[in-house]
């Protein structure tokens, strides 16, 4: 595998020339992704900087998911030469040329082939040294990840990068046999586009005046046939609510009975039975009434503890945020109006007239959170403006998370416990990797049985815990024999002392999924994974551990 | 250290893990792999890495120079070359003990009959497209061999094992109307609308409209880096006169102005039109023709002429019953699914305009007119216009554009209403997805290989931080699946000399009654009905007239729903098959159909039989081999699913309906 090592992953792109090529345009070659994270992503990952500890193969499949979208640099961190195993099982090495070479040197050369825009590092030293040098030498990294690290190092590394909120985040990866796990470490994770999948209120339950008067302009009776056929739903909804008001003494229907006679008024409308602009307003009539509210998840934010101990220090994020409040509280107390509008059966003139009619509303209530901004502590100078107005126009999915150090698990016997009962396989995934992991440091040099490993997760746990099932099932999945199975087959000696050894199609898994979390991270852009995500390829599932 | 000891270090732990029975297995496995693109080459790499070692790759694809791979090519000099080929030669240099036989070729290519699919112990799917992912399934179906099915969207993923008689087939579940494109390509040979979509909106109008692609340096340092002359002096070339668009379309007066005063300024951006014309439809596309190995099996493209289009006398080669006509009638048939069917003629309204299908010259004037108004902007200081559905200027030169690329390559057009949709959904696919995908395929794989069917798992990679993959323990078939719950046999013949009732004869053979003998059916292939008990003008007609030839499908269907479809294989004869015997050899034993379960509540009498009027079998007469379906799908004989799917089954129409995309599910993701 010479130069053209890395032609195999260039073609997993080239069916996808959009991502590759066209090296002269940034928007071109990251078409694909573009999409995805928008340019905001994109460019937070382009200056993300990335450190990767120990070269394995699991490593660099997460690296390669990493290249080729665009990441600013990498550095691996390995002392380790290229063994038999390695040329074996990881694609980003020469196979057996490589053997006895560097193992991050050979890496980084080939990963680098991926994406020249991308820089990328060998560090040939121990992770020992790396740590011994401390807080400083990781704060030039936006992020740290770490695959099958000795469990000692894993400690003390995370409590380096835990003593301060500004350093980096941490992802720990820990995988064996079919087994793996993987957990983000962050103080404070804030999300302003999560993404979610409820899109935002079209408030026909409070049309604003412009979207009311458009309703109420409209002939429906004497209106073109073709014409009636494609009023847009949110237009017939907002009429027919109106409409029902004005013979109902001004109130919303609210019995079942009422709602009933609601919708039956939406199908009276119709001149034709095949409209289905009018079928789709009796599919959503409920809009027309359910009250528009604050959405619960985001209305939890305004208790949060950054809003409660807000200084002018505090991220811009939270001074948004608590702008965000103070409209809320205002009538008519809901989120600022989003300016996109879902498709609906409609042609494109009234489909862009009402589009209009929700932008120029949706720039207007802006402008009201933009002096309301103005008049807090931070003011409107103290946030960039492209991130005020994503704050506005996504603020129906803000997120905030709060993590925990990673171990703190390990350390809660009765949180294991619960852990065990409410999420057994999950937790059984875990106590093995964790188990396997401290039992590798400590006798280096011997087999690791199933019985020594039991032993040490009973040791976790209360006394007196029984261990569920599922924790023998994960041992069988980690492949750890048992004491009695040790002699019989030469074959096992290698997987024995090397449990934690990378299986090309884990690493392959962990590599796509590890590497979306971190890009979750970098973007700040979807919910990443909070706890624990428990993997067990044989039964193909994941589940997280809360911690 | 010896190779031998050193691979058993290798290999020590997939081995332990395995075990030795399977490990030792894996070197012999054949495998087919179908697809080289986003998730094959991931999957061709594991499957490497997994110590499989008999691999079949094929693609359709090449890595192409008129698409946008530039920085790919220039890095390496399998430009031209099929992906399946590169692919399998960076591989077989990581391991060169593993036979990997690459094939750059259509899944659907008459060869890859259901014989050659048995020749695999495993199936592995890695396409991107529904039509020949069905396909697949169905040959594996025909051939009982497993196959590991396999999807992409976004964030998306989608992994699922089949196993003929024991699981859900892939078409067991309706698939839902994609509201959203999987689309990871732009395809050099469009073989769907969507194809022509993705490369008008993704590759044309940036070219043209979007930044400048300044690609001169790298040309020189590629060249400097002594890298394919040749393919550099292309690339060099294409870039030139992209350039020259550019600059026409920058720097002169609209054409409107142009025109008024009878300028003869000859590079306004009506020129501009007409040269990015010329070059993408026309001179692009002799390219390619002249590339004869590459239209061996599958119709060429036809160059446009913007003149002969522009005054009407532009005719499509094979108008009459080519694949650009039946393209055609394909797509009406799309659009009349729909309550929107009576609409199109009725009016002139503005809205209906949308919904209208263009004819090459309307394309071509929208093409200018688009064109025009777009370089307009550019000229009044916008600097780079992209894509945006809601932009009318984007949106009516990406319907233009697109609909002129389907007519050049036979493919059905698209309403500016449908492309909006369509453009508007298309989802990207990214490296990670395509990463988790591929290693639960192989990991699916390795279940099937062990008979472990208990571990088998359908497997979805979605968008839920709490649950990343959502696993579910396989389904039994679908009683009324219409593609795996059909009795499936293998007829060899030599089509040019064996009539239809040949065919049916001996297929159904001579029992009575126990499911073989002679009955009243109606055969069937893809969405063609080519007898049944009224219309007998081709059962003396040879299979070759009919265009049935190898590795298509007869489905012999009984007409009163008592037994189920026969689903038929066409395969070739054994060379030394004597020339004096019957031009076939008949499958043995003969397929069995089982016994249709009447439903248990009674019908009216009158909907069973139902026979033809006259005047319908006049209509029939006038074109033996195609009926018009739409008339016939209302009366469709609801107890054969099969029949039903038959008539559905058209290529792309279930995915493009613009009728059926609006529902209430959740948005699969958000672009925007
Ligand atoms: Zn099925």
């Amino acid at each position: 595998m010479t130069s053209d090592s890395q032609d195999i992953e260039s073609a997993t792109t080239a069916m996808s020339p959009v991502i590759t090529d066209a090296p002269d345009s940034k928007t071109r070659r990251y078409d694909r992704q573009l999409r995805l994270w928008a340019a905001s992503g994109q460019s937070a990952l382009e200056s993300s900087r990335i450190l990767v500890l120990s070269g394995t193969a699991t490593s660099t499949s997460i690296l390669k998911n990493l290249v080729l979208p665009g990441i600013g640099h990498f550095t691996i961190l390995d002392d380790a030469k290229v063994s038999n195993e390695d040329a074996g099982n990881n694609f980003f090495l020469e196979g057996p040329e490589s053997i006895g070479k560097p193992r991050a040197s050979e890496a980084v050369r080939l990963l680098r082939e991926l994406n020249e825009s991308v820089d990328g590092a060998a560090e040939l030293s121990d992770i020992s040294s790396a740590i011994a040098k401390g807080a400083s030498y990781f704060a030039d990294y936006s992020l740290v990840i770490a695959h099958n690290i000795p469990y000692s190092q894993l400690n003390q590394l995370s409590e380096i990068l835990w003593s301060d909120v500004t350093l980096p985040h941490l992802i720990i990866v820990r995988s064996a046999g079919f087994l793996a796990e993987f957990s983000i470490q962050f103080h404070e994770h804030t999300i302003i586009e999560s993404h979610p999948e409820m899109p935002p209120s079209l408030r026909l339950d409070k049309p604003f005046p412009a979207l009311l008067e458009h309703a109420r302009s409209l002939d429906f009776e004497n209106m073109d046939v073709t014409d009636h056929g494609h009023i847009p739903y949110a237009v017939i909804l907002v009429r027919a609510m109106d409409d029902w008001k004005a013979k109902n003494g001004g109130k919303a229907p609210t019995t079942t009975a009422e709602r009933d006679a609601f919708k039956k008024s939406i199908y009276a409308m119709k001149k034709k039975s095949d409209e289905e602009n009018f079928d789709e307003a009796v599919t959503q009539f409920r809009r027309a009434f359910v009250e528009t509210k604050v959405p619960m998840d985001v209305a939890d934010l305004f208790q949060d503890q950054g809003l409660t101990s807000l200084t002018p220090q505090s991220s811009p994020f939270f001074h948004l945020l608590a702008a965000l409040r103070e409209f809320c509280s205002r009538p008519p107390h809901t989120l600022p109006l989003s300016a996109a509008l879902p498709d609906m059966k409609a042609d494109t003139k009234n489909y862009v007239h009402l589009q209009k009619l929700y932008k120029t509303q949706s720039e207007k209530e802006k402008d009201e959170f933009k002096e309301i901004l103005a008049q807090s502590g931070i003011g409107v100078a103290g946030v960039e403006m492209g991130m005020v107005d994503d704050f506005v126009k996504n603020c129906h999915g803000l997120r905030i998370l709060r993590g925990k150090r990673w171990g703190a698990l390990d350390a809660n016997p009765t949180a294991l416990a619960s852990a065990l009962l409410s999420s057994p396989r999950e937790a059984a995934t875990h106590l093995a990797l964790s188990s396997v992991s401290v039992l590798l440091e400590q006798t280096p040099q011997k087999a690791i049985t199933t019985e020594a490993v039991t032993a040490h997760v009973l040791n976790l746990l209360p006394k007196g815990t029984e261990l569920p099932s599922e924790v023998e099932e994960a041992l069988g999945e980690v492949h750890v024999p048992s004491h009695s199975h040790l002699d019989e087959s030469a074959d096992l000696t290698v997987s024995v002392r090397s449990p934690t050894a990378d299986l090309p199609n884990t690493a392959a898994f962990l590599g796509g999924i590890v590497a979306q979390e971190a890009i979750k991270m970098i973007t700040k852009q979807y919910v990443p994974v909070n706890g624990i995500c428990a993997i067990d390829l044989i039964g193909c599932t994941t589940g997280i551990v809360r911690v | 250290m010896t190779t031998t000891s050193s691979t058993t270090l290798r290999t020590a732990h997939i081995k332990a893990i395995l075990g030795n029975e399977l490990h030792s297995r894996l070197p012999s496995t054949k495998i087919l792999l179908v697809g080289a693109g986003g998730i094959g080459c991931e999957l061709l790499k594991n499957v490497v890495l997994t110590g499989f070692g008999d691999v079949t790759l094929l693609d359709l694809d090449t890595i192409d120079l008129s698409n946008l791979n530039r920085q790919f090519l220039f890095r390496k000099k399998d430009v031209k070359q099929s992906k399946a080929f590169v692919a399998a030669k960076t591989a077989n240099q990581f391991n060169p003990s593993v036979r990997i036989n690459p094939i750059h070729a259509n899944i659907k290519d008459p060869q890859f009959d259901v014989a050659w699919f048995r020749s695999f112990d495993i199936v592995l799917n890695a396409l991107d497209n529904l039509d020949a992912r069905r396909h697949v399934n169905r040959m594996c179906l025909a051939a009982n061999i497993p196959l590991v099915e396999s999807g992409t969207a976004g964030y998306l993923g989608q992994v699922q094992p089949i196993l003929k008689d024991r699981t859900e087939c892939f078409d067991c579940l309706p698939k839902p109307v994609p509201k959203s494109f999987p689309v990871c390509t732009i395809r050099s040979t469009p073989s769907q609308p969507i194809h022509c979509i993705v490369w008008a909106k993704s590759y044309l109008l940036p070219q043209l409209f979007g930044e400048d692609e300044n690609g001169g340096n790298e040309l020189d340092e590629a060249e400097k880096q002594g890298e394919n002359e040749q393919e550099i002096a292309t690339l060099r070339k294409e870039a030139q006169a992209f350039t020259l668009v550019r600059k026409a379309l920058r720097n002169s007066q609209p054409s409107a102005n142009g025109k008024m005063n009878g300028n003869s300024h000859a590079s306004g951006s009506a020129d501009a039109a007409r040269l990015a014309f010329d070059k993408v439809f026309s001179s692009d596309i002799k390219n390619l023709l002249s590339m004869a190995d590459m239209w061996a099996h599958r119709a060429p493209p036809t160059p446009l002429d913007f003149d002969k289009i522009a005054d009407g006398s532009f005719v499509l080669p094979g108008a009459t019953g080519s694949k650009a006509q039946s393209a055609q009638t394909n797509g009406k048939h799309v659009n009349g699914n729909g309550s929107q069917t009576s609409a199109p003629e009725a009016s002139s309204s503005s809205s209906l305009k949308d919904q209208k299908e263009l004819s090459l010259q309307e394309s071509l004037v929208l093409f200018v007119s688009s064109t025009h108004r777009l370089a307009a902007r550019l000229q009044a200081g916008e600097d780079t216009i992209s894509f945006d559905k809601d932009d009318d200027d984007t949106l009516d030169f990406v319907t233009a554009a697109s609909n002129l690329r389907s007519a050049a390559y036979g493919i059905a057009g698209k309403s500016r209403w449908e492309i909006k949709e369509m453009a508007g959904n298309i989802i990207p696919a990214i490296a990670t997805t395509n990463a988790i995908v591929a290693g639960i395929i192989v990991l699916q794989a390795l279940q099937v290989l062990k008979k472990e069917y208990s571990g088998l798992r359908n497997v979805h990679i979605q968008r839920k931080a709490e649950v990343p993959l959502s696993a579910c323990s396989v389904g039994p078939p679908s009683k009324n699946c219409a593609v795996c719950r059909d009795t499936y046999a293998e007829f060899l013949c030599d089509p040019a000399r064996v009539t239809l009732s040949q065919f049916i004869n001996g297929i159904l053979g001579e029992g009575d009654g126990d499911g073989t003998g002679e009955r009243d059916v109606s055969v069937y292939e893809a969405g063609r009905i080519l007898s049944d008990p009224d219309f007998d003008d081709n059962l003396e007609r040879t299979l070759e007239s009919l265009n049935v030839s190898r590795g298509k499908f007869l489905n012999i269907v009984d007409e009163d729903g008592e037994w189920g479809t026969i689903s038929v294989a066409i395969g070739q004869l054994p060379p030394n098959h004597s020339h004096d015997e019957p031009a076939f050899i008949l499958p043995s034993p003969l397929p069995l159909p089982p016994k249709i379960q009447k439903p248990t509540v009674i019908e009216p009498p009158s909907t069973p039989p139902r026979k033809r009027s006259a005047d319908e079998v006049e209509v029939l007469n006038g074109r033996p081999a195609k009926r018009p379906r739409v008339n016939d799908a209302p009366e469709v004989n609801m107890a054969s699913p099969s029949k039903k799917r038959r008539l559905e089954e058209d290529g792309l129409l279930i995915l493009e309906n613009p009728n059926e995309v609006v529902d209430d599910e959740p948005e699969l993701i958000a672009i925007d």
